[in-house]
């Protein structure tokens, strides 16, 4: 598997600091952004923070390839080990940014949302709080990978408002959920397969007010690049006025191996079905 | 459409769409907009549709209703009124209004900048709704496949796992066995969309058609790997799904 990647982030036209971070990892898989809240310098430290500790446990679990119950709170059974390795970070990030909040009166009321995207040739992650976003455009199809916390997201799940009626509701940026406001955070966590030309976008709302998913769609297919699908969304986002930070990660991978059946594989699976076989035998006989 | 925005302490408390005729507002568990404070009457006020317009009425309470800080007995509703009824607030939002003051007013502006909602404040309300049955609440559902044939002894599995890989792995979270099942033939990942079957490089028939790559399973489709053939259906499940 081959991963290659892009970010960027712009201030926009209206706001004078950017409280949005981000970081991009390939040696690792690992891909974040968040979206600070928070008067004074609050927001931009709040997303700083949690972009820092999330590469930096994460990194370190992995390293020492820590076991489930060794990562911050009670383990997430549906979830792989890696999968729990993401969670036990974000948990980490909020507790740390609502210890923070507490401690300091400047800092009272910081929080940031999150994205987090870890690849691998096996599985893809995919973990949010807030209402920043990760998508994956596959075979010409564009699907949200994460879960909107907002109320108008859970109107819409619930079936009072429509998505259209949430589009343009003046309560369209009112947080249900957010890293650094409660001591415990559950954050949306998907697992998936990947497949050849996997394309993922993470954003902030500073993308996805301004740019809907069908043109995020067409902007991803007609490019190659993910530098490219950056600078197209971002030249976007400012041509409609940038009222607020954007930031963009574009993820492309290749040269994943997903086996084709056919006769090769065929005898390829007969062989395994034999090793198999005769390593249930092998253990009967130990035993 | 137009809608009222429900405020405390300058947080938001809840979203009401103006769908129907009429909305009452108070502490009896009846009125539409549920107010649980001394300071409100049980039937405090009402709204009604008026044409493309929308009139209140304050129902002769004991603290009185006002808009934008005047006391009323009945008046048509602008939109940005701030209705003050105790010490809640109820914003109206007149229907395309936010569309037209995107530009201009400093009401957007001010929503405009993410924020978080009081979440002490909305536990405390979710929870009096569930008690007055007023929330639709969202059951959880947890995916189950349930075996018709070519598995011996697997009754029902039910997909506990964000991904359920199928084959003949022994990391398989459903193993099946055969002499031309591969590893890994198919895997079920549970998505903010619902549950997705692809196919790992088995032949997978969803409803009798092969599929190519992934496909959205519906509540009883059935599906064949290689001899096995099950059924995939959702039930709601006291857990809590994230």
């Amino acid at each position: 598997m081959q991963a290659k990647s892009y970010g960027i982030t712009d201030v926009g036209l209206k706001r004078d600091g950017n409280e949005d971070s981000f970081s991009v990892q390939d040696s690792l898989g690992l891909y974040v952004v968040a979206d600070g809240m928070g008067g004074h310098l609050a927001g931009e430290i709040a997303s700083n923070i949690s972009v820092e500790i999330i590469n930096k446990v994460f990194k370190k679990w992995v390293e020492k390839d820590a076991s489930e119950e060794e990562v911050f709170g009670e383990p997430d059974v549906s979830l792989s080990r890696k999968g729990n390795y993401i969670l036990g970070g974000i948990r980490l990030a909020n507790r740390v940014i609502y210890e923070l909040a507490l401690e300091k009166k400047e800092y009272h009321g910081m929080g940031t949302t999150i994205v987090v995207l870890l690849v691998t040739p096996s599985m893809i992650i995919a973990a949010n709080v807030g209402d920043s976003r990760i998508y994956l455009v596959r075979d010409g199809e564009i699907e949200r990978l994460s879960k909107d916390h907002s109320i108008v997201a859970e109107q819409v799940e619930m079936g009072i408002m429509t998505e259209e009626e949430a589009e343009n509701s003046p309560l369209k940026h009112v947080l249900t959920r957010n890293l650094g406001s409660s001591e415990e955070v559950t954050p949306e966590i998907f697992e998936i397969e990947p497949a050849n030309n996997d394309c993922f976008i993470l954003c902030s709302d500073g993308l996805t007010d301004l740019v809907n998913d069908k043109e995020l769609l067409e902007i991803a297919d007609n490019e190659t690049e993910p530098e490219a699908i950056c600078k197209d969304l971002i030249d976007l986002v400012l041509k409609r006025g940038a009222h607020d930070n954007a930031t963009i990660i574009s993820v492309l991978l290749t040269d994943i191996q997903r086996p084709k059946s056919g006769i090769f594989n065929k005898i390829g699976f007969l062989v395994e079905d034999v090793i198999i076989r005769l390593r249930k035998f092998v253990k009967k006989i130990i035993q | 459409m137009a809608r009222l925005v429900l405020m405390f302490n300058k947080q938001v408390v809840k979203e009401y769409p103006l769908m129907k005729e009429s909305v009452t507002v108070g502490r009896n568990e009846e009125n539409t907009i549920q107010i649980n404070n001394l300071a409100v009457s049980g039937y405090h006020a009402r709204i009604d549709a008026a044409g493309n317009d929308y009139i209140l009425t304050d129902l002769q309470s004991t603290n009185g209703t006002f808009i934008n800080d005047k006391r009323v007995v009945s008046q048509k509703l602008s939109h940005g009124d701030n209705i003050i009824v105790g010490k809640h607030v109820i914003l109206f939002v007149g229907a395309g209004a936010e569309a037209a003051d995107a530009k201009s007013s400093a009401q957007k502006s001010d929503l405009d900048k993410t924020m978080m909602l009081d979440t002490a404040k909305q536990k405390e309300l979710l929870s009096k709704q569930k008690d007055s049955g007023q929330a639709s609440e969202t059951t959880a559902k947890i995916g189950v496949i349930s075996f018709i044939e070519g598995a011996d002894n697997l009754g029902e599995v039910e997909l506990k796992k964000k991904l359920t890989k199928i084959g003949k792995a022994d990391t398989s979270e459903i193993q099946l066995s055969g002499l031309f099942m591969p590893a890994t033939a198919a895997t079920i990942s549970r998505r903010p969309s619902g549950y997705v079957i692809t196919t790992m490089g088995g032949k997978i028939k969803v409803n009798g058609e092969v599929i190519k790559d992934s496909v959205a399973l519906k509540d009883f489709d059935t599906i064949e790997v290689g001899k096995v053939k099950f059924q995939f259906y959702q039930k709601e499940t006291s857990e809590k799904q994230g």
